[in-house]
């Protein structure tokens, strides 16, 4: 297609974006800092990228891109340590977690650029909710129609992303009862969800020129879908993560896109159909509301178990895929926490439960991310 | 006949007491307040301030000097709950993950002491009046500051660093003013020692007994439980505490509340017992407060008072835009953030003149030779200095939107 290229870029290379909380050291609520921060990391040298988000109490921190679990993780602590380095001297906190746990949207402020206000403009109260944190994960594709391939059978998985990493529970001062309450307010956007059921990359740019026709859309900006091609970047990208708690997760979970991308791609277990969205909300809401432990149906076998036992299960077949990327710690990590059921939202919870404290469980968030204590 | 019937009657025309005026001020003040904000967009404080000043003895007298001390304890719990919030909102940590910040601190209050020192040496003044204007020149008042923050409701770098600059300019004053008083005794013949044993035990003393409040009341409200309903009542009650035995112990009462708030942050992380906001219930001592300090002003003795005046005002000014400046980049804040940060340190006002009547006290001769100037100073500060504080608030872009009725 001349007028939506696909650019093509290595396969199963891996790259992470991460939307960081920016708090206050005061009262552990949502604070403006996010100009000052960037200015201020940019002054001393960093790795990846640290980029303003539509609000100022939130950075996108960036790696390159990586081939191997290992760089990956050694770039993430690396921008960590920057980051963290710069919110000690201007006395701000800096956490993981898809949502903050008490924040009244009311006060957020949009951050000033042109692109964030209009988006202010046009979804009214939606965008000051949409003060959510997540982590994007993207993996290279050789070619188009291969990046849809993998779009779409990476959809029957995205209940184990969802529940491995959900850290929403708590939103605007209660439980929510969700392990990932994020996801929910991102469903209230009209062009959330799932992307269109196309397996041709010139097929899918005719869906994007057809929707650009309809003044829909301008650019893949305006998808929120679970997973979305970035055709400039040559990738498929992964979005229903919450920001795990700790960059060290943050990778793992990276890498299993990653295992999970060449087990598909290599093995072609399934063909792509429409079976795979006939569960697929069902699944979703799931995995969003009770994590590790949600019901999960497999579309082609009818069957049903719970998440944890659909990871365990998949991860036995990734074995060697693992061994081959050197990911296998990463995915050990994924199976001991699907054991274990323990996801960051689960740690939340326990530490408001010890605490009765919404403050302290951002402050031990905080803890967390930074890594000290 | 008829008056011994109508028994109940008042006299004609009724006398109102004391209370009627209060009223009368506070009404006053909130529709001047308001009327400040909406139609002249200045800030609420220059109302409340411009109505106790027309309003006190020093102008239709409609409140009098009688009613002004009977106030006094209004006054006290509201200068009381700005302390302690103020306390409350400032990181001492941060002092340590930013050592630039504490050089910045020291080095405007130096600066501004040695600039006002300076002047009022040059214009001939003894080296202990001097040292009083120029002890008083550090400071930044915490109330002004405290109250335009809040009603703004601002938060970053801006805001953050004007309330930690603004807490510590007002401790190093608070030692200052004591070691003055020392040299006041020093030149009656006291020794060396007591002068600089004060402040130890200034320091000291209202810390270790803010501690000791601090760990009362969260044992306290510990044994009540979190109940919001009573702890806007017991913090009335234990800034109360904290002053009336900061007071009697001969400690710096400004001191134990300012460390009474870094304590009670530091003792309650989980925010288990005491809320870090107020609700509008302490609008009502912050009207009272302001409108007081409007009632205490004076307007008197214009000419060279005037232009020493204007001259303290200005070399305090520049002393503190130095020392921001200079170290503006170290402690990581733009250059264009250290000149707001600069105007919102202006307000000079209430505490300034609660320190200064202390001093006075102490020595008669030092008000003539220092008043005059120094009273008119703190007059122009308490209508230039919410002004500036409001204005670099505004301008660094930290206020919240103004909030749907």
């Amino acid at each position: 297609m001349t007028g939506f290229p696909y650019r093509s870029s290595q396969p199963l290379t891996i790259g992470v974006e991460l939307e960081l909380q920016i708090l206050s050291r005061i009262d552990c609520d949502l604070t403006r800092g996010a100009d000052e921060l960037i200015a201020l990391i940019e002054r001393r040298g960093h790795p990846g990228e640290v980029k303003p988000e539509i609000t100022s109490s939130m950075i996108e921190v960036s790696t390159g891109i990586h081939e191997r679990h290992g760089a990956l993780l050694a770039e993430l602590v690396a921008i960590r340590e920057a980051v963290v380095a710069a919110a000690d001297r201007l006395n701000l906190l800096v956490a993981g977690g898809g949502a903050h746990p008490f924040q009244h949207w009311r006060e957020r402020q949009i951050f000033d650029r042109p692109r964030f206000r209009q988006i202010s403009e046009l979804y009214g109260y939606l965008a000051k909710q949409f003060t959510i944190f997540g982590q994007h994960v993207h993996v290279g594709c050789a070619e188009g129609d291969s990046a849809l391939y993998l779009l779409h059978s990476l959809s029957r998985y995205i209940p184990h992303f969802i529940a491995l990493a959900a850290s929403s529970p708590y939103y605007q001062g209660v439980d929510t009862a969700f392990d990932s309450s994020r996801l929910n307010a991102v469903f209230a956007f009209p062009l959330s969800g799932r992307a269109p059921l196309v397996e041709r990359w010139s097929d899918f740019a005719g869906y994007f020129e057809k929707m650009r026709g309809y003044g829909i859309v301008e650019s893949m900006k305006d998808f929120y879908w679970d997973i979305r091609p970035k055709p400039e970047y040559g990738t498929i990208e992964v979005r229903v993560f919450d920001t795990p708690l700790t960059v060290e997760k943050a990778a793992a979970l990276a890498a299993y896109v990653q295992v999970l991308s060449r087990y598909l791609l290599i093995e072609r277990p399934g063909a792509v159909s429409e079976d795979l969205y006939h569960v697929y909300n069902y699944n979703r809401f799931q995995a969003c509301r009770f994590g590790l432990e949600g019901n999960l149906i497999d579309p082609a076998t009818q069957s049903h178990r719970s998440v944890r036992e659909d990871i365990l299960a998949t991860a036995a077949a990734l074995a060697v895929h693992a061994r081959e990327l050197e990911a296998g710690e990463a995915l050990a990590q994924v199976e001991r926490w699907a054991r274990d059921g323990s996801n960051d939202a689960r740690w939340m919870r326990e530490v408001y439960g010890a605490s009765q404290s919404l403050e302290e469980v951002v402050w031990q968030q905080s803890r967390l991310w930074s890594a000290r204590d | 006949m008829m008056r011994t019937d109508l028994f109940f009657l008042p006299d004609w025309p009724p006398v109102p007491g004391q209370l009627f005026w209060v009223a009368v001020l506070l009404l006053a003040a909130i529709v001047a307040g308001e009327a400040a904000r909406r139609w002249l967009r200045l800030p609420r404080i220059l109302g409340y301030v411009a109505v106790g000043a027309a309003l006190g003895p020093q102008a239709t007298g409609v409140v009098t000097p009688t009613t002004l001390a009977e106030l006094r304890v209004l006054v006290e719990i509201a200068v009381g709950l700005l302390l302690f919030e103020l306390g409350q909102r400032v990181d001492l940590g941060w002092l340590r993950r930013n050592p630039w910040l504490l050089a910045t601190s020291v080095l405007e209050a130096g600066l501004s002491f040695g600039a006002v020192f300076a002047l009022l040496t040059l214009l001939g003044a003894r080296p202990v009046v001097a040292s009083t204007a120029a002890v008083l020149a550090m400071l930044t008042s915490p109330a002004v500051v405290m109250t335009v923050v809040k009603d703004l409701r601002a938060q970053g770098q801006v805001t953050e660093r004007l309330l930690l600059l603004t807490a510590l300019n007002t401790a190093y004053a608070v030692v200052g003013c004591a070691l003055v008083a020392g040299w006041v005794h020093l030149e009656r013949g006291r020794d060396i020692l007591a002068m600089l044993a004060h402040p130890v035990y200034l320091v000291a003393g209202s810390v270790a007994a803010a501690a000791l409040v601090a760990l009362a009341a969260r044992a306290l409200l510990r044994l009540l439980g979190r109940r919001p309903v009573f702890q806007f009542a017991i913090l009335v009650a234990i800034v109360l505490l904290t002053v009336a035995g900061a007071a009697a112990l001969e400690l710096s009462v400004p001191l134990a509340l300012l460390a009474l708030g870094i304590f009670s942050r530091a003792l309650d992380r989980a925010r288990h017992f005491v809320p870090l906001r107020f609700g509008e219930t302490a609008m009502l001592f912050i009207v009272v407060l302001f409108a007081l300090t409007g009632a205490s002003l004076r307007f008197e003795g214009w000419g060279l008072a005037f232009a020493t005046a204007l001259g303290l005002v200005a070399a305090r000014c520049a002393a503190k835009g130095v020392a921001l400046l200079a170290l503006a980049r170290a402690s990581a804040l733009s250059v264009r953030n250290a000149s707001l940060l600069n105007l919102g340190l202006t307000p000079m006002s209430g505490l300034a003149l609660l320190l200064l009547q202390d001093l006075v006290r102490l020595d008669p001769r030092l008000g003539a030779e220092i008043m005059p100037s120094l009273m008119l100073a703190i007059t122009l500060l308490a209508f230039l200095g919410p002004l500036a504080t409001e204005f670099a608030l505004r301008a660094s872009g930290e206020v919240a939107p103004e909030r749907a009725p």
